[in-house]
């Protein structure tokens, strides 16, 4: 160790120059991590869940479970311009077990012809808690005007484009389905798979169909099944699983999660090549400082093998000195990393506002392990053709 | 007595850069325990080669060397490292001194593979120093020093490993002849004392007394 030491600073430029490396290398990696994970929270976030929905129904050629109920004006139950069966409670258990199903909702959708505004009317009945009723259906976040649903009987949201045709406000009140219906709110909830005219909690519906629909028993109060997927890049794995179990449901995605997989890919992907670009940088100019070392010292490692030194003594000094130059300069590059860090996230400093720099513990550890992994890699050509030379040609070699 | 080295139709020949250069050819050589064998040449003759290839520190092109019976040639390293710490000792011609370590630390890197208790080995390399007129030097430079006293580290780095085979290349061909005089009388006496075998190589300037045989090399061969 007092040899290696005293090597280390006898060819102090060199070793300098070894740490540098390795600060260098461990502070743009620090940053892209840094960085790579801030994206991960934020857009990568936003991304995951975007367009991670998608409905399950049962499509019929009949419109209803009721004899004689075909006749448009009683009603029948739809899913996207369809006629769709009831499904019963078995079959979103199944869906919510699915693995990568982050929640599954029921959904009730029922469509009558309105005499009184002489129109089509459909009556989506929802879990208004359900995290699938929010990104498949609508929630309180699309409301435009008065309030949610609360879970009092009678009360729906009108979609906005409904209530414009019919002229509605708030606290109008609508005669329909057989029963007053008071609108307290309106929402405009986009492009949704599950869209309706007028919404209510799926008790609600239940409740006020259930003239119409007999069918309409315990297990059997829903058309659809609304589902949430945990993230964008699962979703066609999750659709084919349920498609699997399930073969006689249908399956239907707006696709939305296709861009966003994709695009998180892209960005994911940028950061680890990132990273691994940094990492073959880094064992490169390892190797080169490493291999400059041992060509420098290469007759004195001759004559130390003429007196016996091993192959592995020698060789564990020269893997020693390169963990140690990649030890420093790691740590060194962790410290300034983490001091850019702090300095680039200053308010009155800041200097690129659309990038985020978070640090997380753990990844300061892989930095760690990435160098000291470079700077082994790095010995090994080095430590080959130290095993691989006579002492005597060494010792006669006067690089 | 018993042969500790052997060279069977030994050769050595050198390849660079598409040309080849013969050094050694066809070398049959017994050297017997307690022997002091002289290698005698001009330069260029092959001694050192020779020298090189019998203590292993290069291999053969052609034929074996057999150190105790065991083939220096298709020896691993660890069997090559084993014998040149615990049982050889090589003196070069041109001193192979670290420059940028001590007298001392020159000596000291010689016996510390052994693992020797750093006690007891201050005490043996302070000794030699003062044999060999070198006390009070020990924190000096090899650059520090005449050309003969470094001949004279080179010399203590071998001795104090107490080899039972010393290979001596031109040991005393830096020094003055009173300074040659002292290092052959220390091998001379080590030979006597510890039963050493002892090989040298020279172009002249060791007296035939020294050795028990001399063989003559040219060009590569052993004369006649």
């Amino acid at each position: 160790m007092k040899y290696l030491f005293r090597e280390l600073y006898r060819h102090k430029w060199r070793t300098i120059t070894g740490i540098s490396g390795y600060l260098l290398a461990s502070l743009f990696l620090m940053l892209v991590l840094s960085l790579n994970y801030s994206q991960q929270n934020d857009s990568v976030g936003i991304l995951r869940s975007t367009g991670t929905h998608f409905i399950v129904y049962l499509p019929s050629t009949v419109s209803c479970c009721r004899p004689g109920c075909e006749d448009p004006v009683n009603g029948s139950l739809i899913a996207e311009g369809g006629f769709a069966q009831m499904l019963n409670s078995d079959v979103i258990e199944t869906v919510r077990a699915t693995s990568g199903v982050r929640a599954a909702a029921p959904y009730l959708l029922y469509k009558i012809h309105d005499e009184n505004l002489q129109c089509d009317i459909t009556l989506g009945g929802i879990d208004t808690s359900n995290i699938a009723t929010k990104t498949n259906v609508c929630s309180a976040d699309n409301i435009i005007a008065g309030t949610y649903l609360s879970g009092n009987m009678g009360e729906v949201v009108a979609e906005e484009a409904f209530a414009m045709a019919h002229k509605l406000k708030v606290g109008d009140t609508l005669h329909t389905f057989g029963g007053k219906m008071i609108v307290g709110g309106i929402v405009n909830s986009g492009i949704k798979p599950g869209k309706a005219d007028l919404y209510a909690t799926i008790d609600n519906v239940r409740d006020v169909l259930k003239e119409n629909l007999l069918c309409i028993s315990d297990g059997f109060d829903m058309n659809i099944i609304l589902v949430e997927v945990a993230d964008a890049r699962i979703q066609p794995r999750v659709m084919n699983d349920i498609k699997k179990q399930l073969s006689f449901l249908a399956v239907s995605s707006y696709n939305c999660y296709q861009p966003a997989s994709d695009v998180m890919g892209i960005m994911e992907g940028a950061g680890t090549v990132m990273t691994v670009l940094i990492f073959i940088f880094l064992v490169i100019f390892s190797a080169k400082t490493q291999f400059a070392g041992l060509i420098e010292r290469y007759r004195e490692l001759g004559i130390l093998k003429s007196l016996g030194w091993t192959n592995s003594s020698l060789s564990f000094s020269i893997v020693l000195s390169s963990v140690i130059q990649s030890l420093a300069g790691s740590i060194a590059g962790i410290l300034l990393g983490l001091l850019v860090v702090f300095l680039l996230g200053l308010n009155g400093a800041r200097v690129l506002d659309s990038f985020d720099f978070i640090v997380q513990p753990g990844r300061i550890g892989l930095l760690v392990l990435l160098c000291l992994a470079g700077s082994v890699i790095a010995t090994i050509w080095p430590v080959i053709k130290l095993a691989r030379a006579e002492a005597g040609d060494m010792i006669n070699s006067y690089n | 007595m018993g042969f500790i080295i052997e060279c069977i139709s030994l050769g050595k020949t050198y390849k660079r850069k598409g040309s080849a250069f013969t050094a050694l050819s066809d070398i049959n050589l017994k050297v017997s325990e307690n022997e002091a064998l002289l290698i005698r040449g001009r330069s260029g003759a092959g001694k050192s080669t020779l020298i090189h290839l019998m203590s292993g520190l290069i291999r053969p092109t052609s034929g074996k060397v057999l150190f105790d019976g065991i083939e220096l040639g298709n020896s691993g390293n660890s069997i090559l490292s084993e014998i040149l710490l615990n049982k050889t000792g090589i003196i070069f011609q041109n001193f192979n001194l670290l420059p940028a370590y001590t007298v001392f630390e020159n000596i000291e890197l010689g016996i510390l593979p052994k693992k020797t208790n750093s006690g007891k080995y201050r005490e043996i390399i302070n000794e030699y120093l003062k044999q060999f007129d070198l006390e009070g030097k020990e924190q000096l430079l090899p650059a520090e020093l005449s050309t003969g006293q470094q001949q004279k580290v080179a010399v203590i780095r071998t001795l104090v490993r107490e080899p039972s085979l010393i290979f001596a290349d031109e040991p005393t061909g830096s020094v003055d002849d009173q300074s040659a005089s002292e290092i052959l009388e220390h091998l001379m006496n080590l030979k006597r004392q510890k039963n050493i075998t002892l090989v040298m190589a020279t172009h002249g300037n060791i007296p035939d007394r020294y050795a028990d045989r001399i063989i003559e090399l040219e060009n590569g061969r052993i004369k006649g």
